[in-house]
């Protein structure tokens, strides 16, 4: 009622300005919140980051891929091992990005043949191929024993702040590539490619180049934000940075907030991480179950995600 | 208008109820000490944490039974503040700091797995709280110069070189060994230490080889053990892969005079799902209910912690349960010590503690790892683990197995 409500005084030319509103709170929030907080909205900025990431490949052009976890990982094991050998931090988070999107720029063409529901298996089993890498390779990754990243010297204060700002830099680029791509002929061709790949290739849209570009994009970020995240916590495990739960989950996100626009997955990463948090606190037993049946009852009643109640609303 | 100024009224005396409770509560809710535990309780690694929880909570009940803790000239009382961490690190890390931010702990306990504790011992550092760890024995856990994590397992190594004693003096015929570990944090770096000790020990390793996580067949790695035909065959692993192991062994074929799982049969859970495939098997642990400590601590004896155990579950406590409840025997102590909760001082009265505790003595190195002693061997006879080592617990000597 009431998203529909302020969706519909504000018009879509408004929207951009709940962005940028959205954007403020999250960086204020040292202002009014302790480091607990300023955590949760760290959080928040990652997997806006990982959202607006996996909507250029499952958004824009319908590829529904599981590869996140996959560019994550990789990102932060090559951020971390970039910055034990004496890269200085952000240099190594920026080399991350350079690594997953040349890895993705890679496997693109191998995997993009694919479609629909095997192009979602071929994806998930990149998660897999880099879990399995990260724990055999002991000479460079450390294997099972995991990676320590240079632990960055300073207060809980100094930290919490430095880390939500990183993680808000990348968002901001991520959210600017977003919004260029969205009103490009890069955003177009993939809309076309979603709807018909055969045709759309018929009429012009070269469809191989422009899903490639689309899964290239689909990990920059995600690399930069694996890396900075091993920065923060210092410590980089081959389970935990290549993790099955993420990469779901961030396709999730994106489908709650509403896939192919600007605002809709950073809607569903802010109200996932949120949400997850307040049913987290308030039921310790059955916090999942919940969580789960509240997943279902949103994609259930809100096929176009939450932007959708907007659409419903003038409709 | 008349039900509006009502409601009103209501309302207003509801507030005023309020706050005269608030100011009830205020003054009377005494001081306590307040620990912070981020439990696996859902999830990979839900059975562990239970493990802790249980023993956190003995723990606790014993203290508050005995007026609390002393702190100065005060007693209070003690409280553990928990929650389900879901298995997960990025969950793990986000309690870490709810619990120092938000909830003011005074200390932290770490939580089952390796990496997990290194994640939380890594918020804490910022904080200065001091973290105790009850089941990390990996070197690699403490390896990040953290001054503030305190671990109560004592090294791998430990384990290995005392295995490596008796099997040369009960069965000195023992030459090849075979080496399979887990590629995990603690089975991998116990698999190397077995490595290690077995060279030191003028064994020779005909087979080192990991498993990777996840694991569901272990017949390639077996087969080539069984051509190998060696002498030892020592596994490292979790619970449920050894048992898997074990059975595959018995389908193929695949034996040898002396089998060691580790930490297999320090569970009751391995030898209760192998039954008598069990029979045999080796290993060594920290800590087991027939040793015989007395101690000033709140346990007292090693036996009244295990009789507390099974007076409140089925069954044994393992090491885990003692572990976990060394560790926060070890804090009270330096908290007492201390006479403060200070996070510093008790941090330093942590680092100088040299004490014997119903689990044994406790004494932590420069990287916070409880420094070692003669840790138990047991095999599992007539389907109980039965010590063989040390000396003063012997319970049985080291058979071969068929």
């Amino acid at each position: 009622m009431i998203g529909a409500a302020v969706s519909r005084t504000l018009g879509s030319r408004g929207l951009p300005w709940v962005a940028g509103l959205w954007l403020v709170v999250l960086a204020l929030s040292p202002l009014y919140g302790d480091n607990y907080i300023v955590k949760i909205a760290t959080f928040v900025a990652l997997y806006g980051v990982l959202a607006l990431s996996w909507n250029f490949i499952g958004g824009y052009a319908g590829y529904p891929s599981f590869a996140t976890g996959a560019f994550v990982g990789l990102g932060a094991y090559a951020g971390a091992i970039c910055q034990n050998a004496g890269v200085p931090m952000i240099v190594a988070w920026l080399l991350a990005a350079i690594i997953v999107a040349g890895v993705a720029a890679a496997m693109g063409p191998v995997i993009l043949r694919l479609r629909g529901h095997y192009f979602a298996i071929g994806s998930i089993s990149l998660v897999e191929i880099g879990s399995v890498l990260a724990s055999n390779w002991s000479g460079l990754t450390g294997g099972g024993e995991g990676l320590n990243v240079r632990f960055l010297p300073g207060g809980p204060d100094f930290i919490a702040r430095f880390f939500l700002y990183a993680m808000l830099v990348i968002l901001v680029a991520a959210l600017a590539t977003t919004i260029a791509v969205d009103r490009g002929r890069l955003g177009f061709g993939l809309r076309c490619i979603a709807q018909n790949e055969d045709a759309a290739e018929m009429v012009g849209v070269p469809s191989t180049r422009y899903k490639i570009a689309a899964f290239v994009l689909s990990g920059v970020f995600c690399g930069a934000a694996g890396a900075a995240y091993a920065s923060w916590v210092g410590y980089i495990a081959p389970a935990d940075a290549f993790s099955i739960l993420l990469t779901v989950k961030v396709p999730v996100m994106v489908l709650l907030g509403g896939a192919g626009s600007v605002l809709g997955p950073l809607i569903g990463s802010a109200a996932l991480v949120l949400l997850e948090e307040t049913v987290w606190a308030r039921f310790l037993d059955y916090h999942q179950a919940i969580l789960g049946a509240i997943i279902v009852a949103l994609i259930f009643f809100l096929p176009g995600g939450l932007l959708g109640l907007r659409l419903r609303w003038r409709s | 208008m008349n039900t509006g100024r009502s409601v009103a009224r209501t309302g207003r005396s509801a507030l005023g109820i309020l706050v005269a409770l608030l100011a009830i509560a205020g003054p009377t809710a005494a001081q306590t000490v307040r620990i912070g535990a981020p439990l696996a309780l859902t999830g990979g690694l839900a059975d562990e944490g239970k493990k802790q929880q249980v023993a956190y909570d003995l723990w606790a009940k014993r203290v508050n039974a005995a007026g609390g803790m002393t702190v100065g000239a005060k007693k209070l009382k003690v409280e553990i503040v928990s929650y389900d961490y879901q298995t997960n690190e990025q969950r793990a890390s986000q309690i870490a700091e709810k619990l120092i931010t938000q909830d003011k702990v005074d200390f932290l306990t770490a939580p089952f797995g390796s990496g997990h504790t290194k994640v939380v011992a890594g918020v804490a550092e910022r904080y200065g709280v001091p973290v105790v760890a009850s089941v990390a024995s990996s070197e690699s856990v403490f390896n990040q110069g953290f001054r503030n994590l305190f671990g109560t397992l004592a090294p791998n190594a430990g384990l290995t070189d005392g295995l490596v004693r008796l099997v040369a003096k009960q069965l000195p015929a023992t030459r090849r060994i075979a080496v399979l570990g887990r590629e995990d944090v603690f089975p991998k770096s116990m698999a190397a230490a077995m490595v290690d000790a077995a060279k030191r020990g003028t064994l020779e390793v005909v087979y080192n080889e990991l498993y990777p996580v996840g694991s569901m067949d272990f017949s390639a790695p077996l087969a080539k053990i069984k051509s190998l035909k060696p002498d030892w065959i020592f596994v490292a692993g979790y619970t449920k892969d050894l048992v898997l192991a074990r059975k595959q062994m018995a389908d193929l074929g695949v034996s040898a005079p002396v089998v060691t799982m580790v930490t297999g049969p320090a569970y009751r859970e391995f030898a209760e799902a192998l039954g008598p495939l069990a029979e045999g098997v080796t290993s060594a642990t920290w800590w087991v209910p027939a040793l015989a400590f007395r101690s000033d601590d709140v346990f007292g004896t090693t036996q009244a912690f295990t009789a507390d155990f099974q007076a409140r579950e089925k069954g044994e406590p393992d090491y885990v349960h003692a572990s976990a409840a060394a560790a926060l025997v070890a804090l009270q102590k330096a908290v007492e010590k201390a006479g403060t909760l200070d996070k510093a001082k008790v941090r330093d009265a942590l680092a100088a503690l040299d004490i014997v505790t119903f689990y044994g003595p406790i004494r932590f190195s420069p990287n916070g790892m409880n420094a070692g002693r003669d840790l138990p061997i047991i095999q599992v006879q007539g389907g109980k683990a039965v010590v063989l080592q040390p000396e003063a617990l012997k319970q049985g000597t080291l058979r071969p197995m068929k």
